[in-house]
Order: structure tokens, then sequence, then C-alpha cells
């Protein structure tokens, strides 16, 4: 058996933990053009962009000899719930047999993991797979925490480029090493490197939050890095959508015997008074009028084009902006974005946002501390 | 007592009895917006953002156009309509998105409906709702289950109509139209289709032709799973319909960039080759389509269909 999984920023490495720690053969995806395009081809039009692109993740790892796919699912109005279905479908009519293992993500109590991953595991004991998956929750809690460093060092380091050339080692040596210790290791070593970087303390960045869709906003390779190329440009970025986030929400939380409530879903039914609207719609809303009330300077919202909680989200903005007077921008993301104009609205966003801190210099400033 | 605007949009279509009635039922003067025309499709449009589908847009022209004819305009929130079948987040976030993108210059009355949770949430909302009407809690009650009833014996509004209508004869050769309720029977919307199939001497089957369970039994791979209300309705009529010898083709229309069509339109093409060899066309419309282009579309869809 070769297992296979899609991307989804640093999903992989903590999947790749996961697997090794299970003695179990797998296959990455690989990065590449031809695996993008073969799954922009043989998707619907109008699906969402990360259905697109695990669909060619899917697509060039069964070609290098995967049999069984690892996903996840879930339920209710989002699309996400339906993926595993339509990606069987159309990769059993494209000659492709492959069985999915789908991890339901609506209501995963720790049994119900083991019991998803036991045929994974091949006869491995119960113990050894929750210590798998401990070992893969712990390496994304501390691959997030990692990257929220950089990002909080980058827009103020003294010397321009420092964090990414660290932070671009890491990237190479983490595709080489194998399990959890040695993945430990260096991102210990990677987050003293990163500490002993020279810092401009007299800067005072601007803040940005980003919200949205949580494939768009957490996978580098979609978003254009635009945690480093915001950061380059001085701007302190916080990536309000990480999947350590939703790793603590959909499973950490839901050990505990009551109810914890997500801050941005409570506060989002303010302007959506409902339990849900799918996806992240209402996390998206809260966590627009938290920045707001933590005295950020703007938010960037990112989509795929026709995300439909989204798009939901989106009509509320503009009420938010005049209620709490934080600027928001979208970006809609699908096969087509060119990098130059969108990189052109988010150099234009931080310009309006320098520009607006000049004009009201009473606002509370973030000190570089 | 106030009068009730009604948009003849969305939810109208499968729902008018019921709500019609309810609202007669409690004392009120009921109002329903004109059909959909040109200058309401453009009040939609600039009324909402660019990404929002056209049925919202035009939920949107209608709403506009009750403004100065009612007291209160009707936006109800719906959920679920059955157990396990979820409508797309675009009905479940209705009234607040048209109440920011009017402005807040109207007053709307609103029902949240899910039949997937207990029945609190809706009898807060009604509770809500009797109160701004200054009526009885109970009498409410009461006067919703009676047009609830009613709505239960009269085949769903429109679409029930126009459906039992159109499946009557068994023989004579025939077109399936899938797609929302409120895409395939608003006639500006789907650039009088109908009247065009059936001035070809065509009849024309809906998913609302057929009955409920027989849908379902056929809405592969969702039978007896979760998943979307129109969804489940396409994906059961189309499998259904595919094994109909009197019917020679299958159009699906579908606004530009529906979330729930995409994945359905896919599931259908996929599948329906390996049933029967039924023609199916998938056209998409926008406020930008132009009708010569539609009906071109249709024309040859038809032609193929007529040389099968």
């Amino acid at each position: 058996m070769k297992v296979t999984f899609p991307h989804m920023g640093s999903l992989y490495i903590a999947i790749k933990v996961l697997l090794d720690t299970l003695n179990v053969e797998y296959v990455v995806p690989p990065f590449s053009i031809n695996s993008l395009e073969a799954g922009i081809m043989n998707s619907p039009e109008f699906a969402c962009l990360p259905f697109k692109l695990t669909l060619g993740n899917f697509i060039s790892a069964i070609e290098q000899g995967a049999d069984t796919v690892l996903f996840g699912g879930g339920c209710g109005q989002c699309r996400f719930g339906y993926y595993s279905d339509l990606h069987e479908e159309i990769l059993r009519s494209m000659g492709y047999n492959a069985r999915f293992i789908c991890v339901n993500s609506s209501n995963m109590t720790p049994r119900e993991v083991i019991q998803k991953l036991k045929p994974l595991a091949e006869g491995r004991k119960s113990r050894v797979i929750l210590k798998s998956v401990l070992h893969a929750v712990r390496t994304i809690l501390a691959l997030d925490r990692l990257n929220g460093l950089a990002c909080h060092i980058r827009c103020r380091e003294a010397a321009r480029g420092s964090t990414d050339k660290v932070m671009k080692e890491f990237h190479s040596s983490i595709e080489r090493i194998k399990g959890f210790k040695a993945v430990a290791e260096l991102v210990r070593s990677t987050r003293n490197k990163l500490r002993s970087i020279e810092l401009n303390k007299v800067c005072s960045p601007l803040k940005i939050a980003i919200v949205g869709e949580i494939y768009t906003c957490t996978d580098p390779y979609i978003n254009q890095e635009i945690e480093r190329r915001l950061g380059n440009m001085g701007v302190d970025v916080d990536n309000k959508q990480t999947i350590s986030r939703w790793v603590v929400d959909h499973g950490i939380k839901k050990l505990f015997p009551f109810e914890i409530k997500n801050k941005a879903h409570e506060a989002g039914k303010k302007y959506i008074n409902t339990d849900d609207i799918g996806g992240h719609g209402l996390q998206t809303i809260g966590n627009c009028i938290l920045s707001a009330k933590a005295k950020y300077d703007g938010a960037i919202q990112i989509y795929p084009f026709t995300c439909m909680p989204e798009i939901i989200a989106q009509n509320t903005f503009g009420e938010i902006q005049k209620d709490y007077g934080i600027p928001v921008l979208t970006l809609i993301i699908d096969e087509m974005t060119g990098e130059a104009g969108y990189m052109t609205r988010v150099e234009a966003f931080v310009d309006m946002l320098e520009r607006k801190r000049k004009l009201n210099p009473l606002k509370k400033q973030h000190m570089a501390y | 007592m106030p009068t009730i605007g009604l948009p003849k949009a969305l939810f109208y279509y499968q729902h008018s009895v019921l709500w019609e009635n309810f609202f007669q039922n409690l004392g009120c003067r009921v109002v329903v917006s004109s059909d959909t025309n040109k200058q309401i499709l453009d009040s939609g449009v600039t009324l909402c953002s660019s990404e929002t589908c056209l049925p919202v847009k035009v939920f949107h022209g209608h709403v506009h156009s009750l403004m100065n004819r009612a007291d209160y305009i009707f936006v109800p929130r719906y959920t679920s309509v059955r157990k396990d079948e979820f409508t797309c987040p675009k009905f479940c976030a209705l009234p607040e998105v048209t109440l920011i993108n009017l402005k807040k210059q109207v007053k709307l009355l609103t029902i949240d409906i899910n039949a997937n949770s207990s029945q609190k949430n809706m009898c807060i909302s009604l509770r809500e709702m009797a109160r701004e009407l200054k009526l009885n809690f109970e009498f409410a009650v009461k006067e919703f289950k009676d047009a609830f009833d009613k709505h239960a014996n009269h085949a769903d509004g429109i679409a029930g109509r126009l459906g039992s209508y159109s499946a009557s004869g068994e023989r004579e050769p025939s077109i399936a139209v899938l797609g929302h309720p409120y895409m395939i029977f608003d006639e500006y919307i789907n650039m009088k289709l109908i009247k065009k199939l059936r001035s070809r001497k065509l009849a024309v089957y809906f998913p609302s032709s057929l009955n409920y369970s027989q849908i379902r039994e056929n809405a592969f791979p969702y039978q007896g799973r979760v998943f979307w209300e129109a969804g489940l309705d396409n994906l059961g009529s189309a499998f259904t319909f595919a094994r109909y010898k009197n019917i020679r083709g299958i159009i699906y229309l579908t606004p530009f960039a529906c979330g729930v069509d995409s994945f359905v339109t896919e599931l259908i093409e996929r599948r329906i080759r390996h049933i029967s060899s039924m023609p199916f066309i998938k056209l998409t419309i926008d406020e930008h389509s132009g009708e010569a282009g539609f009906d071109t579309r249709v024309e040859a869809f038809l032609d193929m269909v007529g040389r099968t």
C-alpha cells in the first residue's frame, strides 16, 4: 500500500511525520505545473481552486504509484464536505483506481480518528496510531508557531532578507529529513536562528490580519506567498486562518466535556445571525471585527473564486468597515490570477494604510515589541 | 393590518402557497412583486457585490421593487428544509445580506427554517415576528400550521403546478429541464426557454414532475446521505429521466459560478453515459447573457437531439 495526501501549506510535513511514525509507505505529491494543470483540466469549471489543486495532487501521486488517498471530509453547506465523492468519481472515470480514506472533520473524537486510520496502519496497535497522531498534531502546532515568529521578525529585521534566508534554508532541509525527532530538532534550531536576527528597534510596522478561506490563507503557493511579501514591505502579518487553529478548534477543544466556542465564530454572528453559513464564513466576519477591536491597521480577505461562504462574508464588509473603521481588501484567487495585478492591489492597499496612519497620528501605534 | 411584500424570487417558486396563505390568514395584505424584468435585474445587479450569483441579485431587485409598496418585506432564512438536506450558504444568510445591501432602508420579517436542528430557533423567530406584527404567538403558530397543511396538499407552488401540467402525455417527445426552481421557472432568467420548447411541440419535464421518493432513490451517490437539497433534486431527476424513453435530452440551466451546480453537473456528466445515451447540455446564464447566443445553443442542441 502506498498512501498519498493533498498539499495544503505546511500540512505535508505533519502528514509525513504521521506516516513515518506509522511506518507506512507514501508518495508526497510533486509541486509541479503539470500536476496543477492536470487538476484544472479534469475539474468542473466552477469548482473552487482547492478542489482543482487537490485533484491535481492525486493524479500525479497516483501516476507515481500511490493507491490510497488520505483525505478529509465533512458535511453541510460548504463544498469541501463533498470533495472526496467527486474526486473519486473523476479519478474513476479517468481510469485510476484509488481507495479513499476520509477522516471526517466535523466530529473528530480520538477514537473515531484511530478507527479511520486503522486500515492504514495494517494491524499496528491503537497506541502506535495515537502516538503518530499526537506527533503530527505537535508538528503542525510547532510549524505554525515558527511561521508566526518569522512573520513577526521579518517586518522588523535590520537587514532585509535575513528572515527569508533562514526560512528558505528551513524549507529546503525539511524535505530531506524524516521522523518527528528530526523535524522537531530542525524547528528548534531554526527558531533560534530567527531569534538571533538583528532587529530595527525603532520601527512600528503596520499590522494586517489575513482572513478568509483556510486553503488560500495557508498555502503560500496559492496566495503567492502573501505573508512573505507583505513582511518584506514592512508589514506585520497575522494569519488568522492557520491549520493549527483549525486543529485546536476541531480536535483539541472537542476533547473537553464542555463546549469551548470559537471567539471569531461568535463575533461573526453579530452580522449574520445564524449558527453556521458553511466553511469559515462566520469566522472571516468575526476575525475582521476582532482585528478592528485589537487596533489592526487593516485586513485582507483571500478566497478562491466561487467560494460560497466567503461571498456572504464579503457582502458584510461594507457595514463592518463603516462600523469599526477597519479597511478590508478582498483578493479572489483562481487559476488565472496573475502575479502583477495581484501584487499591485496589495501594494496599493499597504500604501493607503500607511497614508491613513500618517493622517491619524493619534491612533495607538504598535511598538516594536 | 400591515402590508407584507413577497419577492417573486428564490423560495417563492416552491413555497408561494405556504407564505401567501400564512400572511393572509394572519390578516395581512400580501403584495407579490411583478415578474422579473430588466429594471428589477438592473437594480439587483447594482445593489449586490459582483461575486454574488444571478438569482440572489434578482432577489435583491425584487425586494427593491417592493420597498415603497409594502410595510414589511418577508425574507425567510432557509437552512435546511428536510433532515440531512441543506440549502446553499446564500440562503442561510439571506435576511442579513439583503438588509445590508439595501442599506437598511427596509423593514424585514424573517423566519428561521432548519429541519436539521430543534424547532427552537423557528419558534423564537416566529415569536419575534408575531411581536413585530402585534399578534398573539399561539395564533401565529396555529395559522402557520394551517398554511403548512394547505401547502402540503397543494403541489409545491408554481414549481409543482408547472411540473404536473407538463408531465401529462407519456409518449410525446419531451425535453427535461433541470436546475434550481428559481432558474427554470423564472421566465426572464431562463430566456423563455420553456415557451420556446413548447412552441417546437416538445413537452417539458422538471424535477417537480417526479415524486420525492423516486428522486431520492436515484440520487447517486447521495442516496440517504447528507447533501444539498437542490443537488439531490437534480441528481435524482437526471438519473431518473435518463431512463425515460420519450425524453430526448436534458437541459441543465445553471447561473454563472453556482457552487452547488458545479458539483452536481459534474457528477451527472460523468455518470449519465454509463446509464444511457441521453444527450445532456449545461447552459450557463448570468446578467450578461444575450438571448441570441442562448437560442443558438438551444437550437443546436435540439437539432442534434432530433437526429439521434
